[in-house]
């Protein structure tokens, strides 16, 4: 469903990606970690067309969406949750999720947001609170629900556990899995390595700017140098 | 107790003008971070606008219309061919093309119409007195406060209830995550110019029906209370820059009416009183008083 | 180079520079009143006391990039100060008959008058300029045009003391413009010397970058003040000399049209340089001349056509020049470089500080978030730890409340027995903690040389006690001396980072604190950095507290490592230790469900 080919994105003098390559087939959830400063974001905001890409391309269901303004990418089917979760503060729960669905038709939107409080049943006692009053596992059910409201049939989720008190981590664990179930296909950064590689189909390791290792999820999370492989030790050998 | 029912009704006339333009000039300062020198002109576009119709049979009946949608396509047209090309740039860059954009608004009038002052009717109604419980008002305090409430209310409808709105006020606090949501960013820019010009029509209809004149200038005088009237309130806040332009309102008349009585001798330096009393403020405030947040990463 | 040399150098460098730029326009001026009569005599006057009024403006928004639109009130000032005092006495009398503080008997002559609103001016505007330099964003351009308005209400209605909207003529007038000429040329020495003081090219680097120019020691008030002075000075230079020139005064003659053209002038050549100031003023007289004989209605007959000049001039700068015809390109700057001279090393070995860097129990909350709970962490003299953790952590927090730039609730920072705890970024730096910005944060439009000679120089008199390396030897350690004079922000990126280190060296501070010093850097360049950090701190005897997300490059430069997690301590020890605990590395992979 995504094919990222070799892409390579610039921020100004730094290059934060160096011909990264994955891909996304439909149905499966995608894992991509890797230790901080490593370009995941980057990655995925080059996918969602934040960034645009010096070299590379990305196709999506197999047209060219290199460097499309995320506006058209929402309303093709796909849709990111970002880092930090950016929700609009100064807006209420039901005005953020009014928003991601904006690309919707007026009748659509009125059923998705019923789904969303299904779905999200804290929000709908929120509904009509300043997004900013939320809390953090809150708000990222908000951010989440918010992407949904486009209905995407890709969703990039940016480190959603980020910041989150354990228990809600295992709610953003099982919504992962219900989504999945739904039928979505997910390609999701995090910073809990272990566990969503235990959850995905497949992983990504991805280090300053280079994808460095694939595999299977479960092969992944089994790999006991996965930590080595975080700090970069195998490239250079033991430290003395 | 007349004086000051006067004054403060006068106070209000004032400060509903200035709100209307402070409420412009925060509506584009949210989306781009531009403090928009220029927004002015469009009072003066209003204004030549009026002149000419009025020339060739115009009527009071339909001339706000004109005056709106000539503001209105106006401020449209300021962003599509200045604005649009400094989007990201210094907010020095930003502060000196707006002004940049005065001074020619300014040369054209001038130099394609004339320096001097062109005077067209007002309509038959606006002075017209009538007194309540011994106060008198004139007939257009009431419409300018009336079409000014109006106005707000139609503002807060906009921007709380409609997509557009919506997208507006998202994209000002978050431009990025807007665009991840599916809105445009031109659109969004352009609806935003698009209301702030709405909103300086309905100004310039008040302006107009007390003074029906066109001057190439005259814009620069709204616009520098406008704009303190906006800093004053925040700049980014709806509430604050209609506070700022009510209170900057009252602020004015209520020291023209009272500060002789205060201190003799001083009724000559009201103006300047303000003034002092507006640096004062900047320093203890800088930010104004309803603070619209923005993060700043290290 | 001792300094009455260093300073006899300076002054030299700035009239050479000034002498050249009065003779370029003095000869443009020659061929074109060699060819006409008084008017053109007049235009050059004219030119000329705007020159100083544009350098006048140029020393404060050029070298701070703040914004002011008030200058002209202060030349107002100037101006009528000038006629109140000028005025033969018998007229004045005339016309200003209840004129109050005791002027009715005081008459200088020409020098006297100039001088007079000279002081005047700089101590009205000095009180004014201590507001616009507190203020911050847009506060001091809207005090500034507040000012505009004050002294225009007051000039049209004190009229005891300024004869309100008529005016005041009967000033004698300067016979031709040879004084005219001596004022720019004074002007320009100013101009140009301000640039090369402490002050004036610390109020630079706050103009590059607000935050950092504390963060190393530099006093954002105090350089924006003393901007502003200066520019008083000039300025009242200049509106004293015009009413001079012309004999009169009127409120007319300094409203913000008349500022915008001055502002018009000082942009379109480049306000950052004296020599674009100087350019932008004779582009802009010759085209407004120009277009306003083209506007004569012999020939387009376009009523204010020079107007339109003005306003399409600026747009199209701004649209597609915004730094000015000249940007930095300057005559004074070419001339420093060819003039610079290596002062002699001073040959001691630098010894590590005895100071210990001390951050205990620290607590942090934004809101409900509880951002740190009591960690800390210790920096021992020449030490070098590094603070690691997983995202959200609170490194980042951390290290901002050791520089001052996040308050505490709880907790204490100190450096030695030196209280640090609420200080602000730039005493914390004075008192010896240097930083670098995780987004990199130079004096990007200034040399190589100059963002670490900047640093030298806060050094110079709030870190005499150590031995402080010069410019050139910590650039020749960072392998950057071939770039010396190149602008920082053309440099590549590691050879940036590198800079920014070298910048904070340059503070001789007790402890550098590096904030993700490798971010964006390739596995390669990480290692480079190594070595780059581990000579600089070596170089000028400091610790180092550094955070950084390359475990690998943690670990090869650390001595120390601390990890947070959830804003506390979650473990610290050596780097071996620290990656053999299986707790780091949980919380960097996190546990299975």
């Amino acid at each position: 469903m995504l094919e990222v080919d070799q892409i390579t994105t610039r921020y100004g003098a730094i290059t934060a990606l160096h011909s990264a390559s994955l891909e996304v087939r439909a149905g499966e959830l995608v894992a991509l970690v890797g230790p901080n400063g490593a370009g995941k974001t980057t990655l995925l905001n080059t996918v969602a067309g934040l960034l645009r890409p010096a070299t590379g391309s990305i196709r999506f269901e197999g047209n060219d969406i290199t460097g499309t303004e995320p506006a058209r990418l929402v309303r093709a089917g796909l849709a990111l949750v970002p880092e930090h979760r950016r929700i609009f503060k100064d807006l209420t729960v039901e005005e953020n999720l009014r928003l991601g669905g904006s690309t919707a038709s007026a009748h659509d939107r009125r059923e998705r947001l019923e789904e969303a409080a299904d779905l999200f049943p804290v929000l709908r006692t929120k509904w009509t609170t300043s997004a900013g009053y939320l809390s953090g596992g809150e708000a990222q059910q908000l951010a989440v629900a918010r992407a949904l409201m486009s209905n995407p049939r890709l969703l990039l989720l940016d480190e959603p556990t980020l910041g989150l008190a354990p228990t809600m981590v295992d709610v953003v664990f099982d919504l992962l899995q219900r989504l999945r179930e739904q039928g979505r296909t997910l390609l999701v950064v995090e910073q809990n390595a272990t566990r969503v590689l235990q959850l995905a189909d497949r992983g990504y390791l991805l280090r300053t700017g280079n994808i460095v290792a694939t595999g299977t999820g479960a092969d992944l999370a089994a790999d006991n140098s996965l930590f080595d492989s975080f700090i970069g030790l195998e490239a250079h050998g033991r430290e003395a | 107790m007349t004086k000051l029912i006067q004054t403060i009704v006068d106070g209000l006339g004032v400060g509903s003008t200035y709100a209307l333009l402070a409420l412009g000039i925060s509506l584009i300062f949210g989306v781009m971070h531009l403090v928009n020198f220029a927004h002015g002109e469009l009072i003066t576009v209003g204004a030549y606008a009026s002149y000419f119709f009025f020339l060739h049979g115009g009527s009071w009946w339909w001339m706000p219309f004109v005056i709106i949608g000539s503001a209105v396509l106006a401020s449209v047209a300021t962003e599509l061919v200045a604005f649009r090309w400094v989007r990201n740039a210094s907010p020095f860059t930003l502060l000196l093309t707006s002004f940049a954009l005065e001074r020619l608004s300014h040369a054209l009038w001038q130099i394609f119409v004339s320096p001097k002052q062109r005077a067209f009717p007002k309509p038959a109604w606006v002075f017209n007195q009538f007194k309540v419980a011994g106060v008198s008002f004139e007939v257009m305090d009431v419409v300018t406060i009336a079409v000014t409430a109006a106005t707000l209310a139609l503002t807060a409808v906009v921007f709380k209830r409609t997509l557009f709105g919506i997208s507006v006020r998202g994209a000002a606090e978050d431009f990025d995550a807007a665009r991840l949501m599916g809105v445009r960013a031109n659109r969004v820019i352009s609806g935003a110019f698009a209301f702030a010009g709405l909103l300086a029509g309905v100004a310039a209809c008040l302006i107009l029906m007390r003074s029906p004149a066109a001057e190439p200038s005259m814009g620069s005088d709204w616009l520098l209370k406008a704009v303190i009237a906006a800093v004053i309130g925040g700049l980014g806040s709806f509430t604050g820059a209609v506070v700022g332009g009510l209170v900057l309102g009252l602020l004015e008349t209520i020291t023209r009416a009272y500060l002789p009585e205060l201190a003799v001798g001083w009724d000559k330096f009201s103006t300047a009183v303000v003034f002092v009393l507006i640096a004062v403020f900047f320093v203890i405030r800088p930010d104004g008083v309803f603070k619209v947040s923005h993060a700043e990463r290290v | 180079m001792s300094g009455v040399n260093a300073g006899l150098l300076r002054l030299t460098r700035s009239t050479l520079a000034s002498a050249a730029l009065v003779a370029i326009v003095a000869a443009l001026a020659m061929a074109y009143t060699s060819g006409g009569g008084a008017s053109r005599d007049s235009l050059i006057a004219e030119m000329l006391s705007n020159f100083i009024l544009v350098l006048g403006m140029q020393v404060f928004i050029g070298n701070t990039g703040v914004l002011s639109f008030g200058h002209m009130a202060f030349a107002q000032i100037a101006a009528y100060a000038t006629a109140v005092v000028g005025i033969p006495l018998a007229a004045k009398a005339k016309a200003l008959p209840d004129i109050p503080f005791g002027l009715d008997s005081v008459h200088y002559g020409p020098l006297g008058a100039t001088v007079f609103a000279i002081v005047v001016t700089i101590i009205i505007g000095g009180i004014f300029g201590i507001a616009v330099s507190r203020a911050s964003g847009l506060a001091p351009t809207m005090i500034t045009l507040a000012a505009l308005f004050v002294v225009e209400q007051l000039v049209k209605n004190w009229k005891e003391l300024t004869r309100g909207a008529g005016g005041l003529s009967g000033i004698p007038r300067l016979e031709g413009n040879g004084w005219l000429w001596v004022g720019a040329f004074i002007a320009l020495v100013v101009a140009h010397l301000f640039q090369e003081t402490r002050i004036g090219r610390f109020a630079i680097a706050t103009r590059e970058d607000e935050l950092a120019a504390p963060a190393l020691g530099i006093r954002l008030f105090s350089a924006r003040w003393a901007a502003w002075v200066v520019s008083m000075g000039l300025i009242a230079l200049g509106g004293s000399l015009r009413a001079q020139s012309l004999g009169s005064v009127n409120p007319k003659q300094f409203t913000l049209d008349s500022g915008i053209l001055i502002l018009v002038m000082l942009v379109v050549g480049g306000m950052r340089c004296v020599s674009g100031a100087v350019l932008g003023t004779v582009l802009i007289t010759a085209g407004n001349e120009l277009f306003r004989q083209l506007g004569d209605p012999q020939r387009l007959d376009i009523e204010r056509f020079p107007d339109l000049f003005l306003g399409g001039t600026m747009l199209l700068v701004m649209l597609l020049r915004p730094g000015g015809l000249l940007g930095d390109r300057d005559l004074a700057g070419w001339l420093r470089r060819r003039t610079y001279r290596r002062p002699p090393p001073t040959g001691e070995e630098p010894r590590a500080g005895s100071n210990t860097l001390v951050a205990a129990e620290i607590e942090v909350h934004f809101g409900g978030f509880v951002a740190l709970d009591g960690a800390g962490v210790t920096v021992r003299p020449g030490e070098v730890v590094g603070l690691i953790g997983p995202n959200g952590a609170g490194k980042t927090t951390l290290f901002n409340v050791i520089t001052g730039i996040v308050l505490e609730q709880g907790g204490r920072v100190t450096l030695g027995d030196r209280e640090l705890t609420d200080a602000k970024p730039v005493d914390i730096a004075r008192a010896g903690l240097a930083r670098t910005f995780q987004n990199l944060r130079l004096f990007k439009n200034l040399s190589v040389r100059e963002n670490v000679a900047l640093t030298e120089l806060v050094a110079a008199r709030h870190r005499s006690h150590r031995v402080r390396p010069d410019a050139d030897t910590l650039l020749a350690d960072a392998g950057l001396t071939e770039w010396a004079d190149r602008q920082a922000g053309t440099l590549d990126y590691g050879n940036q980072r590198r800079l920014e280190l070298a910048r904070a060296a340059a503070l001789a501070p007790d402890f550098l604190l590096l904030d993700e010093p490798t971010s964006g850097m390739s596995d390669q360049e990480s290692q480079a950095m190594v070595e780059s950090v581990r000579s600089v701190a070596t170089r000028v005897g400091a610790g180092v507290l550094v955070i950084d997300h390359d475990l690998g490059f943690i670990t090869r430069i650390s001595d120390h490592i601390v990890v947070l997690n959830e804003g506390r301590i979650l473990a610290e020890g050596t780097p071996a230790a620290v990656r053999a605990n299986p707790l780091v590395a949980e919380a960097y992979l996190g546990s299975s469900a």
